[in-house]
This record gives structure tokens, sequence and C-alpha cells, in this order.
């Protein structure tokens, strides 16, 4: 019954698959051999210990070897395997392999993986007496990731996607019972171009070493619960958690400066159901840094703590089951499809939000939750404070985001905010106001007790520069058009870098250890005030209201026109840039239109001049795909894109050659003209002058005997201030006549030369014009982006903020280690 | 009363408003009709009369595109869409519009359609088109 198929090299694929089973039967393992090493008695026994060990090893060797057979399979166009054949092809250029590599769930499923084994063995090397209980959860998180790629039959239901699948098994159809099918999978379907971007390379692994390290403190978080060592869990968990965030963070921005480089959408953060969900535990594992450093200093809030550290982590699993299950459907552009992974999913996120809530509940009673409340003027209490909102900014996200999960749940109809970009800039901005505020002024409280009078002189003296400083630039950029809640944020954002630039002076005069997260803060300062500008500021400079015969009412209506035509070589002003389409080149499968920008200033003098190169793909599987080209200044950006061009390009390659008669399709009707030598000839773009007839002796590869003539006029076509040769030819041959026209395509002519009148010594030639609406042009929309810089630097600026911290934590944790607080003492077993 | 108990109440409070405005704020899909009786924009789902025209000359205007839709009630109307036409439009299996009618006409500000993807025939994909706006904050 097997069919013997050709060509296949099943190899990578069955070694693939081998280590795929191990690396999840090894996880598994790992994950029980570290759980008895906890509960055993005896800590001196090592034996489950060296077992777990052992195969958490021969897990990440497994974890490896399955990116190698990946690799190798794609690097090789092996396309009887899906993965390849879906994601890549043999047109893609080496470095974007890569990002074909995760371009699909299994490949990012692997990617996390991947992170997760690596931070196990950091783990291993570092976690000393807490490496059994951590790992035991790390291993059990290794497990269920493993078991998403196992892909096998159990019980009817396929168990996770393997990337390892063949073609043949992924695809029905009739071609697949030939023996000899590959020898018609010439090529694979290729790589999304949109992910055809060096960003792509990078962005990922970034963002999933995010993710992956969010389980560190949760780890941490369930093993201080486990063995009931209720507060020393917390000092680790802070430096990991700073790392985490640190990752994701950069992770996020990179997505969000792929999406402004790549995507044409106009921005740099849409709101997007997959932008939310990766946003989520980040919001909620930035809280929990702060309620733990406030339980570190004060022991208060440890449940907040706690809390949020669990659920951060359970976030990321849920954030996973929102993008890879299929459930967002219509309201996301870019989310997975379903793989039939649903309930796999769901089952993920509930093993570890039960693991959660069943350890909270046992452990209740012993948990060091204090009854005494927080002194009102100590910045721990205000802290605590600014984590409360910041969850509650995310219970928001996560409400609306899961709008498609309540309708299937409850079986409801709801559709999302129609204007879903203000609906989440008005709530989040009104979240943000009040955490800058509290940002800002809890700089000027002290550790626990604070003297008030002198507070709130300080308090008051730097919220009134910051609301002139606000003021102004509010005024300078326009944004007291929108919203005033958006004037709020850029107060408190003012605020908030003026009150930690305050820290950071003071710090750096000696109390080091407040560098990192006065710098972070200041950092995330700027993002707001970087966005606030860039987002709401942002002005489309090609503004057109040339359309024309489509109604008053349409005219009305209040959308406003931002695509402008531009014929090739026809100037157009765009605001006060002189706009000009001047040419194309084309670097397969790109096509990159050259678009001329000159800026006028009020007498017409030409400022500046550059070009833009925006690109568009003309895909044979997504049809156009256009990115846009950015001018770069420092203080703002000016943005172009392509939305629409009457490129072909792979499209019709096949359809070969068109005949003459075809051709001639292209133009208006003929224009005759009988003219001498010295004559013009005026059309549409310009004017021709005939300068010479010339006796030819060569045409192409024709040969010419005796008797036959060629005869070429040599014309000088003048259109947009550009001169072109042209030289229609004239033939006799054997007693027929032929002639061969001539094209100018930058002016959209075609020339023949039809007759030679000796009696008037003149000569007959046919003008061909384009019609305008076949002539070359490109539609397209230009944006200028204020201030955009200062969104990246401030990112740059928190991600050193955040690095200064872990520097920091370490050192303290470095020194607990040396010597463990007394006050901890009788938490502790060992 | 304690510093914790007013905090508690602040957020329940907090939480009630924000699951209030989503509320609120989350829209409905409806039917050309339900678009005729209300001034407010919101969210058609339907299929693309593939019979008709669909007209797009960015010679004549960059920003104008139109074409007829049914909703999922079998109601058939003429939408304008203030933007280029998208790519692919013609192979759309699905449409959601944002928009609202004037007169007998639908003018839609957002376009998302669902495709068959060419990409992996065994996926589908979905692609989003905005009239775009200026000042989205």
């Amino acid at each position: 019954m097997t069919t013997a198929f050709k060509g296949e090299h099943l190899l990578p694929g069955h070694l693939g698959q081998f280590f795929v089973i191990l690396g999840f039967g090894s996880a598994l393992f790992a994950a029980i051999s570290y759980y008895f090493a906890t509960t055993n008695k005896d800590q001196n026994d090592k034996s489950w210990l060296l077992m777990a060990r052992g195969s958490y090893y021969v897990n990440t060797l497994s974890t490896v070897s399955i990116g190698a057979c990946l690799f190798y399979i794609i690097y090789n166009h092996l396309f009887e395997y899906h993965y390849a054949w879906a994601h890549s092809s043999t047109k893609l250029p080496v470095y974007y392999i890569v990002s074909c590599f995760w371009e699909g769930q299994e490949g990012s499923f692997w990617l996390w993986t991947f992170w997760q084994a690596v931070l196990g063995n950091v783990l291993i090397w570092k976690a000393k007496n807490w490496e059994r209980p951590v790992m035991t959860v790390i291993a059990l998180s290794q497990t269920l990731l493993a078991s998403m790629l196992i892909g096998v039959e159990l019980f009817g239901t396929r168990v996770g996607s393997s990337p390892f699948i063949l073609l043949r098994e992924a695809i029905e159809g009739p071609i697949f019972s030939r023996p000899d099918y590959m020898t018609f999978i010439k090529d694979g379907n290729g790589l999304n171009p949109l992910l055809q971007n060096y960003w792509m390379v990078i962005h990922p692994p970034t963002l999933f070493l995010g993710f992956a390290s969010m389980v560190v403190p949760f780890a941490y978080a369930i093993a201080g619960l486990w063995q009931r060592k209720y507060k020393e869990w917390i000092q680790p968990a802070i430096s990991y958690s700073l790392f985490g965030v640190m990752v994701l963070g950069t992770g996020i921005i990179m997505g969000s400066f792929w999406a402004y480089e790549s995507l044409n959408f106009g921005g740099f953060w849409a709101w997007d159901p997959v932008e939310n969900a990766s946003l989520l535990p980040w919001i909620t594992l930035i809280a929990a840094i702060h309620v733990m450093v406030v339980f570190k200093n004060t022991g208060h809030s440890y449940f907040t703590a706690l809390f949020l550290v669990l659920i951060s982590f359970v976030l990321v699993l849920y954030a996973s089951f929102l993008t890879r299950s299929g459930i967002l459907g219509e309201t996301s552009v870019h989310a997975f499809t379903d793989l039939g992974m649903k309930w796999h999913l769901i089952v993920d996120v509930l093993i570890f939000l039960g693991i959660s809530i069943a350890l909270i509940i046992s452990r209740w009673k012993e948990l060091p939750i204090t009854k005494k409340d927080e002194e009102t003027y100590s910045r721990e209490f205000w802290m605590f404070v600014g984590a409360i909102f910041l969850s509650l900014a995310c219970f928001h996200l996560i409400l609306v985001t899961s709008i498609p999960l309540w309708n299937w749940m409850f079986g409801t109809k709801l559709a999302p905010p129609t204007e879903p970009v203000r609906h989440y800039n008005v709530i989040q901005a009104s979240f943000a106001v009040i955490i800058t505020l509290l940002m800002g002024f809890s700089q000027f409280l002290k550790y626990k007790k604070t003297d008030t009078t002198r507070f709130f002189i300080t308090t008051l003296i730097y919220l009134i520069f910051a609301a002139l400083v606000g003021a102004l630039i509010v005024y300078v950029t326009g944004i007291y058009h929108l919203h005033f809640v958006f004037t709020l944020v850029m107060i408190g954002a003012v605020y908030a870098i003026l009150a930690n630039a305050k820290v950071l002076a003071d710090a750096l005069k000696g109390k080091v250890k407040l560098v990192g997260s006065a710098v972070a803060h200041i950092g995330f300062g700027l993002i707001l005030v970087g966005a606030l500008i860039a987002a709401g500021t942002s002005t489309v400079v090609s503004q057109n209201n040339s359309g024309i015969g489509y109604g008053d009412e349409f005219a009305k209506g209040a959308n406003p026109k931002e695509n402008i035509m531009l014929y090739k070589n026809q100037p157009i002003k765009m605001n006060n840039y002189i706009l000009t389409y001047i040419g194309d080149s084309i670097v397969a499968p790109n096509h990159y239109f050259k678009v001329d920008y000159k800026k006028v200033d009020a007498s017409g003098k030409v400022t500046e001049e550059f070009i833009l190169k925006p690109n568009s793909q003309a895909n044979n599987k997504m049809g156009l795909v256009s990115s846009p080209d950015t001018k770069h200044y420092l203080f703002h950006d000016l943005y172009t894109h392509v939305t629409m061009a009457p490129i072909k390009g792979d499209l019709d390659a096949e359809n070969g050659g068109h005949s003459e008669t075809d051709d001639d399709k292209n133009y208006d009707a003929p224009v005759t003209h009988q003219i001498a030598i010295g004559d013009t000839i005026r059309f549409r773009e310009g004017y021709m002058v005939l300068k010479s007839l010339n006796k030819e002796t060569h045409i192409q590869d024709i040969p010419l005997k005796g008797g036959d003539v060629a005869v070429g006029a040599a014309f000088d076509v003048v259109a947009h201030d550009k001169t072109y040769k042209a030289e229609p030819i004239f033939m006799i041959k054997a007693g027929n006549v032929f002639d061969f026209a001539r094209k100018v395509d930058d002016a959209g002519l075609k020339l023949r030369f039809a007759k030679i009148i000796p009696e008037t010594n003149k000569v007959e030639v046919m003008v061909y014009q384009q019609p305008e609406s076949k002539k070359a042009y490109i539609v397209m929309r230009a944006i200028n982006f204020p201030y955009i810089n200062f969104f990246w630097s401030g990112t740059v600026i928190m991600v050193i903020g955040f690095l200064l911290s872990i520097f920091r934590r370490n050192k303290e944790l470095i020194r607990a280690e040396a010597k463990p607080l007394p006050k901890n003492g009788k938490f502790q077993r060992a | 009363m304690k510093k914790s108990s007013i905090i508690g109440i602040i957020v329940i409070a907090v939480a009630i408003a924000i699951i209030i405005s989503t509320y609120s704020s989350s829209s409905t899909y409806g039917s050309f009709k339900d678009a005729q009786k209300t001034e407010t924009p919101l969210q058609v789902v339907g299929h693309l009369v593939k019979t008709k025209e669909l007209h797009y000359d960015a010679a004549k205007d960059a920003n104008y595109f139109s074409f007829y839709m049914t909703d999922n009630k079998g109601e058939e109307c003429k939408i304008i869409f203030t933007g280029t036409k998208p790519q692919d439009f013609e192979r759309s299996e699905q449409i959601v519009l944002t928009g609202q009618m004037h007169g007998s006409e639908f003018h839609a500000s957002k376009i998302l359609m669902k495709c068959p993807s060419k990409y992996t025939q065994d996926k589908v994909e979905i692609t989003e088109t905005k009239a775009a706006k200026s000042a989205n904050l």
C-alpha cells in the first residue's frame, strides 16, 4: 500500500521528530525528578537532582538539535516539508531564511523553548539552593512548551503541531498520490514580504527571550510558597523581573520600530490585539517590581507583590493563547491562525493559574501579610498606589482585547470599539496622567517617613514648573487641539522627567543606588512625550482635494483625502514640497519608486532636495505589498509610502510579450504629421524637432541588400525640461515596406516613420500618445511625524535604567546571600 | 477608615468604570438597515457583490473607491471608501466595514477583509485597510 516517493529527504525530518519527542520526554522527566529532588527529606541525597540535571541537559541538547534540523530543512529548500514549503522559497536571500524560521507558530514556539532552555541552564548554574523547586516549575513549563511541538495523534486528536510534518501529510491533493510528486514542487510559498526586513531577524528572538524570562520570577514565587520561604524569593525575583521587563520592553519597541519602518498603517503603535497581548505581562511585571521593592523595604503589600508576579506569567500564557488560538479572528490583522491548538493552549493557561491559586489558598494563613497601615507620606505607599493603577490600566487592556473571547464564551455579539485607537488612547492616557504624577511626586518622598511641609513645597514648585514647560510644549506642537487628557499627560510626563532628573542629579552626587530607577523613569517619560507628539500631531502632508466628479455629497464627507497621484515626471506641489516621480529601480523582488522632494521657500527657491525610495512588491501571493521610506531629521520624520501603483511584477511575467497591435491599444489614436527637417511637432507634454534623416546601413540583425533602403528620422524630444533622442526607422526591403517604431516611455510617446514623400521633400510621422490613465503613475501618502526621536531615545534610556537597576539588585542579592538576614531565618528550612 | 479599605473602594470603582466605558464604547455588528436608523458609525459584516462594478480610477480621484456589498440579512448597498482600493479586494470572502450611511450610500472609514490566503492554502489570512485619518489620538 505504501508508495515509494521519489526525491524526498526523510532523514532530517525523522531526526527532528526524534528530538521533538526526546525533548518532550526529557523535559517531563526533568520536571518529575526535580519535584522529587525538592520533596526528598534527605537533602544530601543527590541522586534525584543529578538525574534531573542530566535530563534537563538532554532537553537543551534536543531543543538545539530541533532547531538545527529545521534550519537544515529550510536552508536546503527541502520543500517536501510543509514548514519549508509554507514559509520559504528559493528566491529568498540567505539572511531572511532566519526570519522564515520563526514566521510560523512552530518556529516561534521553538524559539520560546530554546530561550527557556537557556534560562534553565543559567538557573542550574546560579540558583544554588533555589535550584530544585525553581527548576521544577521551569521544567514543567518546558514540558508544556515541548508538548506544543510534538504533533502526534493521541486519542483521536492531534496534540501540538510539529514543524517536521511533510507537505503530503499536511495538505491533501491528488498530486500527492504520485510517487514523483516532488518533481512538481519546484518552489515554496515564500516569506511574507512584510517580514522581509532586518528587524524581523532580531525582533522575534528579543520578544521571546522577554516572554521566556517571565517564567523565572514566577518560578521563584511558586518555589517560595511551596518551600515556605515566603520572603527570600523576593530578592532574586526582583533581579530576574528587571531582566524580563528590560528585554520584553526592548522587544516590543523593536516591533513597533519595524511597524514604523516597513508597515504602511502610518505609525508605530496601532493597539492591535497582538501588540496589546505582548504589553499585558510587561505592565503587570513592572507593577510587580515596584511592589516587591515596597515589600522588601517595609514588609507591607506582600500579597499584591505575590499576586502580580504570578499573574504576569499567567498573562504571558494568556497572550499566547489569544494570539495563537485564532480566537481573535476578525479583530486582528496579524494574529496567527488556528492550528487546532485552542484547547491545548487553554489547558496550559489553566495549569499554571491552578497551581498559583492552589498554593496561595493552602499557604494563606502563613503568608506574611501585615495588618498595619502604611504611612501616607512614605514613598512605598505611593509606589503601591502607582502599581495598582498600572494594574487597572492592564485590566482595561485585557477587557477590550479579549472581546472576541467574551463573545466565544458567552455567545454575545459584541464588536470592538469602532474607533479602537481613539478609545485606547483616551483611556490609557487617563491612567498615564495618574501614573506619571505618581512617578513624579513620590520621588520627593523619603522611604518610610517624610517631613510634610518641605515635601509639599518642593512638589508644588516642580509641578508648577512642569505645568509651564508642558503647557509650552503643548502650545508649540498643537497638542491642545486634541482631547484635553493628552495635555494632562504631557504635563505629567514632563513632571516625571523633571522630578527624576533631580533624583539623578542627587544620585550622581552620592546616593548612587537610585540611579537606575531615575534613569528608567526619565526614559519612560520621554517615551510618553515622544509618542504623544509624534502620534498626536503627525500631519498628512499629502492632503489632496483635487478629486473630481464624484458629487458634492462625497466631497463633504468627513474623511480627509490623504492620497495623491503622481504621473511620472510631472511635478506636483504638496504643501511646501514639489514632488516628482522620477523613475524606478528594480531590485527583484522589490520595485523602488524614486520620488524627488524639493523643498521650496516662500520666494520659490529650492532650499533642499532629496530622493525617497518607497518600494512595493507585486507579490503573486499577496498582491501589492508596499513598504514606506522615511527621511529622518533630528526633530521630525517625513514618511512616504505608495498605496497604489500599476506594477505587475512577477504576476504577469509568464504571460510573455505582446504583439504590436496589442501595444497600440495602450495609446490614443495616432496623429499623422508631414514634416521636413527642422520642423517641430507639439504634443501634450512638450515638443519634438526633426533633426536629420539618416541613411541606415544596419538595422539590428537584418542584412540590407542592393535595392533595399533604410532611413532613420532622428528626433530630439523635449518633455518636462529633458531631452530624449528617438529615431524611428523606415525601410524598404525586397519591395516591401516596413517601419520600426521607437518609444519614449518617459514622455509617454511612440513614434512611427510611415512614409517618405519625395515630391515635397517631407516625411510622414505618426505620433502615438499614451492617455493619462496608461501612463506610469503612483498613488502615495506622506506623513510628517514630529519629535518621534524622543520616543526611540526614551526607549534606549529606559533600557539603560533597567540595566543599572539590575546591577544594583544583583549586588544586593550577592550581599544577601552572603549573610541571610536574621528575621528571615525562621522561614528557612534547610 | 483604614487606607487599605479606601484604596480597595477606589480600585473597585475604577474597575467598574472601566467595564462600563468599555461596554458602552464597544459597538455591535449591524446591518445596513440598522445603519439607516443611526447617526453613529457602526460595523457591518457582509459579502462583496462580485457581479457589480468595483470602481477605482486613480486618474480621476486617488481617494475614491466604490463597490457593492450585501450584508448578512441580504440587503445590498453601494459602498464608498475614501482611499485606495485594497489589494486583492476581488477575492475577499467576507468584509467588515466601519462607517455610516449618507443617503442611500454607506461611507466606510475602514475595511477589514478576509481572503482565502494564497500564501498557505490551508490557512486564512486577514488584511485591514483604513481610510487613514490624521491625528489618531
